[in-house]
């Protein structure tokens, strides 16, 4: 099981999560011009890497915020977490 | 027979308390203390098992988890439990235990016909054959093999016993309480960090109980007894025994079972079976010693050959002597202590011993003390079927390809010694990469992925001078990295026989001409032929010939066979042993019992039931009850004798005529505030909020952002910037999660706060021509015409001491009302609607009635927006603004999506007015069409219309815009049913909506 | 090839066994090939045995990183079904439902293929119809199926849980007469066996770490065993398609996530079908060894770790427990993971790509055990023509662009929901 930091929580055991997955992907602006790659890029296409991977969480059995996790996803090393507004 | 193998004097059992078992239908005793392997064998008991291939006689091999063989059938009080380890199950009052994979009994055996023709299976024969004729794979080969397969029996009845979880961290968790485990748990516990010492045997010390040794002034059992002593009465410490750590995961989280209760004589009511433990630890030491090796030689199964450490085991603990004519057959010098220990129980053995010489301390005692030893010898072979009677030995030549001479020796068990084995799965599961010791000719732990250190013998330390320092000294590190404190215990001075070197040579020759099967994996029956078989045929890989040949893939999940395995691979490839690779460590280290892994979560407890604050009246009033999700709602109330079908279509059609109530407290319920809350609910939903009055409700539809629809309920504007948001029951928590997703992630600059209030709120619709006159009765103070109600409205009335929320909405489509109130208000309030509304006719009403009002209405529901459908479909691109942008709303320009022929709801009604269609069925245009019949679409929900006293039915079909009036055919043939039906509008009653806004 | 047969078995059981071929050669990488697939799974090598028998393309290699058979093909539960909704995947499986029939006689290999049924539980009214409308579906294409009642379902399963005490009672299930299981090792060899005899050369051992393109065109790929010319390459790596993908800067609406499963100790038969749970996500087969094979849930973040976390697998086996109280007392032997490709609606994707020669066999979920023969034979047409398979034309990448999506769940993008 995996021990996650929530950033406003603190450590906390996974099964408090929900995963949100890649936390790169941005969502087009409202009411803007977004070409059909653009638009798919955002609702399919991932990058799933094989490393360190920026992810969302949800500390849906606790202070049900979302945050980002930099995870590694061949061993499962957690690097860092970050609030959302929050970079690497 | 009369525990004639027990010696006096001898072991740590209570021969006070003798314990009377049952083994194959016979009486026996042992004592407590013993183990159900050590009670058996103190009555000369070797033949236990069968093995799962060719059905040859089996007896136990080890003392421990290790035990390939030993594999029994137990019963006890009304329980079974298959594939038991004699060597794990302690001795209690009113075991009984059956040998298994054998008939008609363990010493005759109809299945050992295999062994007779054990040529013609080798390794993967079944790949080979049984392919002509073709189906008589499955009709009648297979159906074959399915039988004879299995071990044991799995009960057929549901577990009467319980099992507990536990949740703990620590500093530093110490798996195995050997020499080095025990004195790292005491430098840490005594240097101030929080411990848990965990044992899987029943008694603390591992080797330190059977070794010859002694630290400071006491024997290993005294040194013991005291440490775990010391370790008890420290507050830091939590020392567990009979507790495996099977699995090491993800973040330094390990998990343990704990046997709590069958090795009780008399158990309390409640005591859990087991118990599993999740243990966070920062630091976790692995002192989980290591496991002997078999050697490998001919018939090398017979019952009454095991392990030299094992037969010591048993004579140390358990007083129990193994034979009383051992021949000692090793390639190193531990196997001496074991032909000492008989030596002083005046047991004399002889030792044949693979090597040219030794000139270890421990080899010249035992010549001093007259122990026979052949040394350049091996066993070739072995005779005796149900127990082991003689060995052939013979002088090994030069190069130890063949023999020089052979003899007979008579014995009644041979106790092996092919070195030794670390037990590196918990390292390996942690992800520690281990590396090949060429020294030892085993793998060790390489470098710690985790936060773990691997000390005394699973770390290759085979001396107990060593392991303690290993163990004082990490306890010590460890302990101080945490901590800070200083506080270092003195190494004590131990005593210990001295070791030489093992000789590299473990699998016997075969003497000319002979076949005997020399055996790798017992319990699987693999043996040098096959793994020989599998490399020629080319699965070089030790996966492939782990596969082909099965080993290490038995119970004991080859504990004892697979080092051996891989070091023939490498032999026969020529190559050395790390280029072979091993095949990868999982968890669990030991079987574990499934009810231990699930815990309290069985039953009625295997998801929690939620009942709305109304249920009780639902079940004082007949209701039937239906699994929505996690609720269980009233799904009609009977009466008399009437069927779910009666039910529902009366109490539809009183909610037609005149009024009726039902729970709707399983809506999600949403609370929004914040001054951009108007802005937030205009971008999730497709259809306009901003201009929602306030006491003003909307429906509402949501898309996901891939364009589907999500899912719909009504929002009320409850002051400037409050709202109300309701949610259907299965998507509520799927709901609030999407916005909560959106303003924090999305539109963080967005003042809005959401928060769940469904159980805040008992929830309940009249509905019905007659509910404004109750909602009159219910609330005489207050205005309740059109004009201070009106459809959409929402006002909030005094109720008793408290509010109630009241909404002119309606899902049945008749005029309607939903009030809520605070929950422990729920149920006062229903039975106050229910007496106002005597007058008017009232009756509570189902979720399968509400599916009838809502269906002959056209209103979608879950079955309709199942996640494939886009609004089109539904007949909902209404609420569709074309002048705002909301989310998913980019998607709907997908060419899909645009489609002009795409489905669309309609509705169905039979041509005969009397044929139900079944939901799920298909639209078809011809019934008796080729396969595959082309579908215009399914029938989503059915319903009998209590407005027109007939059938009808949604469905989504290809062009429904234009399909109306059109003659098709709904077919069911799961049903055998074709129905000739005429496509109508899906608003089947009040089409223009005017009930709902009298 | 050496034919295996019962009297083949018997006339080198009377040679002590030691006159047998080896299974597959070991040969060296040439220095150009026809067509190269990526990955010795099962689907990588029944592609390539395809290409071989009805393509006439003999000249192929199969570039396997470590040993074949090694990735899913090895971790699967097994199970063989074409119980689906959409007509795009009941035809799909169905032919290779087909396929599965006659498979250990085409590759004179025992796969084992055991039609014992597969059970979908339905655990009320309105599952029973959502599987009505699924086995419906089936029906209309051809496909055997039928809906059963809580009796039958008893009859078959009695010691599944009918006592008041289950917290979803079983209504009824969805049964698939063919459905059931094969050996899913003897899958992976019996393709390698019989590609290799038609000349395909197993390449284990032997990583892809490059292309060679020109002009939007491939040439070759680089390995770490040398550059290997081709003008075709197929990839069959699913659990790291997206890693090659992205050696060809390409990015794919897809996910890697790990999925567990478990074994129980050996039994005597208890379960003969594959049964599935209703009220969760749990299935279970007995194996012909008489072990219970079990499994469920994703571990639900993204991970390239083929291993698992406990609580999935007390998760799998609470539902498992629920349906079958007896579980309770046998004990897990053995819990593994691999990695899944999930896409984004749960379907997988069969097509070319933008680049010349590249084709792409990929996003199988947790179904591709079962597609094995089918795959490998629309992958081989679509290798070998350019151009689709008539039954695969629906799984091309570009749905995820029209829209013409296949959605089994109705669960969207978010792959980690199962």
């Amino acid at each position: 099981m995996l021990e996650i930091r929530c950033p406003y929580c603190g450590n906390r055991s996974q099964n408090e999560f929900a995963y949100g997955g890649d936390a790169t992907i941005k969502r087009p602006e409202l009411n803007t011009e977004v070409t059909d790659q653009e638009w798919d890029n955002f609702v399919y296409y991932r990058k799933n890497p094989r490393g360190n991977h920026l992810e969302l969480w949800h500390h849906i059995s606790g202070c049900r915020q979302w945050f980002k996790v930099h995870r590694n996803t061949a061993t499962h090393e957690i690097l860092k977490t970050l609030e959302m507004k929050e970079n690497l | 027979m009369s525990q004639d193998f027990r010696i006096n004097n001898c072991g740590l059992i209570n021969r006070d308390k003798e314990i009377i078992f049952i083994f194959n239908g016979k009486k026996y005793t042992g004592y407590k203390g013993d183990t159900l392997a050590s009670a058996l064998l103190a009555n000369g008991i070797h033949l236990i098992a069968r093995s799962f291939k060719y059905h040859r006689p089996r007896g136990i091999i080890a003392a421990g988890v290790e035990d390939a063989n030993g594999k029994v059938q137990l019963y006890k009080n009304d329980t079974t439990e298959p594939n038991v380890n004699v060597t794990e199950v302690e001795l209690v009052e009113g075991l009984r235990i059956e040998s298994q994979n054998c008939w008609p009994s363990v010493s005759f055996d109809v299945g050992a016909i295999n062994n007779l023709l054990n040529r013609f299976f080798p390794a993967g024969f079944y790949y080979k054959t049984f392919m002509w004729p073709k189906s008589f794979w499955y009709k009648v080969y297979e159906p074959f093999i399915r039988k004879a397969a299995g071990m044991g029996k799995a009960s057929l009845d549901p577990d009467p016993d319980r099992y507990e979880h536990r949740y703990e961290h620590c500093d530093i968790l110490v798996v195995g309480s050997g020499p080095s485990g025990i004195s790292s748990a005491l430098a840490a516990a005594k240097n101030g960090a929080q411990v848990i010492l965990a044992e899987d045997k029943p008694r603390f010390g591992g080797s330190l109980l059977t070794d010859n040794i002694t630290i400071g002034n006491k024997n290993g059992d005294e040194w013991v007894n005291d440490a775990i002593a010391e370790l008890r009465s420290m507050p830091n410490v939590i020392v567990r025994g009979r507790s495996q750590v099977f699995g090491y995961y993800d973040h330094n989280m390990l998990v343990m079972f704990e046997r709590c209760k069958d090795h009780l004589g008399n158990p309390e009511i409640f005591t859990p079976r087991q118990r599993l433990w999740y243990i966070r630890a920062k630091q976790v030491i692995i002192s989980t010693g290591s496991i002997e090796r078999p050697l490998v030689f001919g018939n090398n199964d017979r019952p009454g050959i095991m392990l030299a450490s094992s037969a010591k085991e048993y004579l140390k603990i358990y007083g129990v002597l193994v034979g009383k004519k051992p021949i000692i057959f090793t390639n190193n010098d531990t196997a001496y202590e074991t032909a000492i220990e008989f030596k002083n129980k005046g047991i004399d053995s002889i030792v044949v011993d693979t090597r040219e010489a030794s000139n270890a301390g421990i080899v010249n005692e035992a010549k001093k003390l007259g122990i026979e030893i052949k040394f350049s010898h091996a066993i070739a072979n072995t005779s005796g079927y149900k127990k082991v009677s003689s060995a052939t030995i013979g002088k090994l030549n030069k190069t130890k390809d063949g023999f020089e001479s052979l003899s007979e020796l008579k014995c009644d068990c041979i106790c092996v010694s092919g070195n030794w084995t670390p037990t590196v799965h918990l390292a390996s599961q942690s992800g520690n990469k281990l590396k090949y010791d060429s020294n030892l000719d085993t793998f060790l732990p390489d470098q710690s992925r985790q936060e773990e250190t691997v000390i005394g013998s699973a770390n290759g330390t085979f001396t107990l001078k060593k392991s303690l320092e290993e163990g004082f000294n990490t306890g010590f590190k460890l302990s101080n990295e945490i901590t800070n404190n200083n506080n270092r215990v003195p190494i004590p001075i131990s005593d210990e026989k001295e070791y030489g070197e093992h000789d590299k040579f473990w699998c016997m020759p075969l003497p000319d001409k002979k076949h005997y099967k020399r055996f790798v994996d017992f319990q699987n029956d693999v043996a040098v032929s096959d793994i020989q078989l599998a490399v020629r045929e080319g699965f070089r890989s030790i996966e492939h010939v782990k596969r082909y040949t099965t080993l290490g893939m038995a119970t004991d999940q080859g504990k004892t066979s697979n080092l051996n395995g891989l070091q023939l691979v490498s032999d026969i490839e020529k190559k050395i042993v790390p280029e072979v690779g091993h095949t990868t460590f999982r968890p669990p280290y030991t079987s574990v019992t499934i009810g231990t892994i699930i815990g309290r979560e069985v039953g009625k407890n295997y998801r929690a039931t939620r009942k709305s604050p109304i249920h009780n009246w639902h079940e004082k009033n007949n209701g039937v009850f239906v699994d929505a999700g996690l609720w269980l709602r009233p799904r009609y109330y009977k009466q008399g004798d009437e069927t779910l079908h009666e039910a529902s279509k009366r109490e539809a059609l009183n909610v037609r005529k005149n009024v009726g109530v039902c729970d709707v407290t399983s809506l999600g319920k949403i609370d929004i505030k914040g001054k951009d809350s108007a802005e937030f609910l205009n971008r999730v939903y497709t259809n306009a909020f901003l201009k929602l009055p306030v006491g003003k409700a909307r429906y509402g539809v949501m898309l996901r952002e891939d364009g589907m629809v999500f899912d719909d309920g009504t929002t009320t504007r409850i002051s400037e910037n409050h709202f109300h948001m309701t949610t259907t029951t299965a998507q509520a928590a799927n709901v609030l999660s999407h916005l909560e997703y959106y303003l924090q992630i999305v539109w963080p600059e967005l003042d809005v706060n959401v928060t769940s209030t469904t159980e805040q709120w008992a929830g309940a619709a009249i509905a019905g021509p007659k509910s404004r006159l109750l909602l009159g009765k219910l609330f005489p103070n207050e205005d309740v015409s059109t004009e201070g109600l009106p459809f959409m409205g929402y006002r909030e009335f005094k109720f008793k001491n408290t509010i109630a929320r009241v909404f002119r909405i309606s899902f049945s489509g008749e005029l309607a009302y939903e009030i809520n109130i605070m929950s422990d208000f729920g149920e006062m309030m229903w039975e106050e609607i229910v007496k106002a509304g005597q007058e008017f006719n009232i009756q509570a009403y189902g979720t399968e009635a509400l599916s009838t009002l809502r269906i002959e209405m056209g209103h979608v529901a879950g079955s309709e927006i199942d996640g494939r459908t886009i609004a089109y479909d539904l007949s909902l691109e209404g609420m569709l603004s074309k002048k705002k942008d909301f989310i998913g709303k980019r998607s709907l320009s997908r060419q899909a999506f645009m489609n002009e022929g795409r489905e669309k709801i309609v509705g169905v009604v039979p041509l005969d007015k009397k044929t139900s269609i079944p939901e799920g069925s298909y639209i078809v245009k011809d019934p008796n069409a080729k396969l595959p019949n082309p579908k215009l679409g399914h029938v989503s929900a059915s319903c009998w219309s209590v407005e027109y006293d007939n059938p009808f039915s949604l469905a989504i079909i290809k062009d429904g815009k234009n399909k109306k009036g059109e003659k098709l055919y709904a077919v069911s043939p799961l049903k055998n049913k074709t129905i000739p039906v005429e496509i109508v509008s899906q608003h089947y009653v009040d089409p223009e909506g005017k009930r709902v806004r009298s | 090839m050496q034919k295996y047969s019962v009297f083949s078995l018997i006339k080198n059981a009377l040679t002590n066994h030691q006159n047998w071929d080896v299974v597959w050669r070991d040969p060296e990488p040439k220095k150009e090939y026809e067509a190269i697939i990526i990955g010795g799974g099962g689907h990588g090598l029944a592609t390539a045995f395809y290409l071989a028998k009805y393509y006439n393309m003999k000249n192929i290699a199969i570039l396997e990183k470590g040993w074949i058979g090694g990735g899913n093909v090895a971790r699967n539960t097994t199970i063989l079904r074409s119980n689906y909704m959409h007509d795009a995947n009941s035809l799909f499986y169905d032919h290779g439902m087909q396929m599965w029939k006659d498979l250990s006689q085409e590759l004179n290999y025992n796969v084992m293929y055991s039609p014992r049924g597969i059970l979908n539980l339905a655990h009320s009214d309105a599952q029973l119809n959502a599987y009505a409308r699924r086995g419906n579906s089936m029906r209309l294409n051809g496909i055997d199926v039928s809906l059963i009642g809580r009796e039958e379902v008893k009859k078959m399963i009695p010691f599944a849980d009918f006592t008041s005490n289950a917290r979803f009672p079983i209504f009824g299930g969805l049964l698939q007469p063919i459905g059931g299981t094969a050996r899913h090792d003897a899958v992976a060899w019996g393709y390698a066996r019989a590609a290799d005899d038609m000349g395909v050369d197993i390449i284990q051992h032997c990583e892809v770490n490059g292309f060679d393109i020109e002009n939007g065109k491939l040439t070759g790929v680089q390995t770490s065993r040398g550059n290997i010319k081709t003008k075709k390459v197929g990839l069959c790596v699913a659990g790291s398609t997206s890693l090659l993908a992205e050696k060809l800067n390409m990015n794919l609406p897809m996910e890697a996530h790990v999925l567990q499963a478990c074994v129980s100790e050996p039994v005597k038969p208890l379960l003969d079908g594959v049964v599935t749970f209703g009220a969760g996500h749990f299935y279970c087969s007995q194996s012909d060894k008489g072990e219970m094979v079990m499994g469920g849930d994703l571990d639900g973040y993204n991970s390239y770790a083929q291993r698992g976390n406990l609580p999935t697998i007390q998760h799998v086996l609470t539902e498992g427990v629920a349906l079958f109280p007896n579980l309770s007392r046998l004990k897990i032997l053995r819990t593994w993971g691999g990695v899944m490709d999930m896409s984004m609606d749960g379907s997988p994707i069969i097509d070319k790509t933008h680049i010349e020669g590249v084709y792409l066999n990929c996003g199988w979920c947790y179904g591709g055990f079962k597609a094995t023969p089918v795959s490998g034979l629309t992958f081989a047409h679509t290798i070998a023509n350019d151009t689709p398979h008539d039954l695969s034309i629906p799984f091309r990448l570009d749905r995820f662009n029209t829209g013409h999506l296949l959605d089994e769940k109705g669960l969207g993008t978010k792959t980690w929901i199962s």
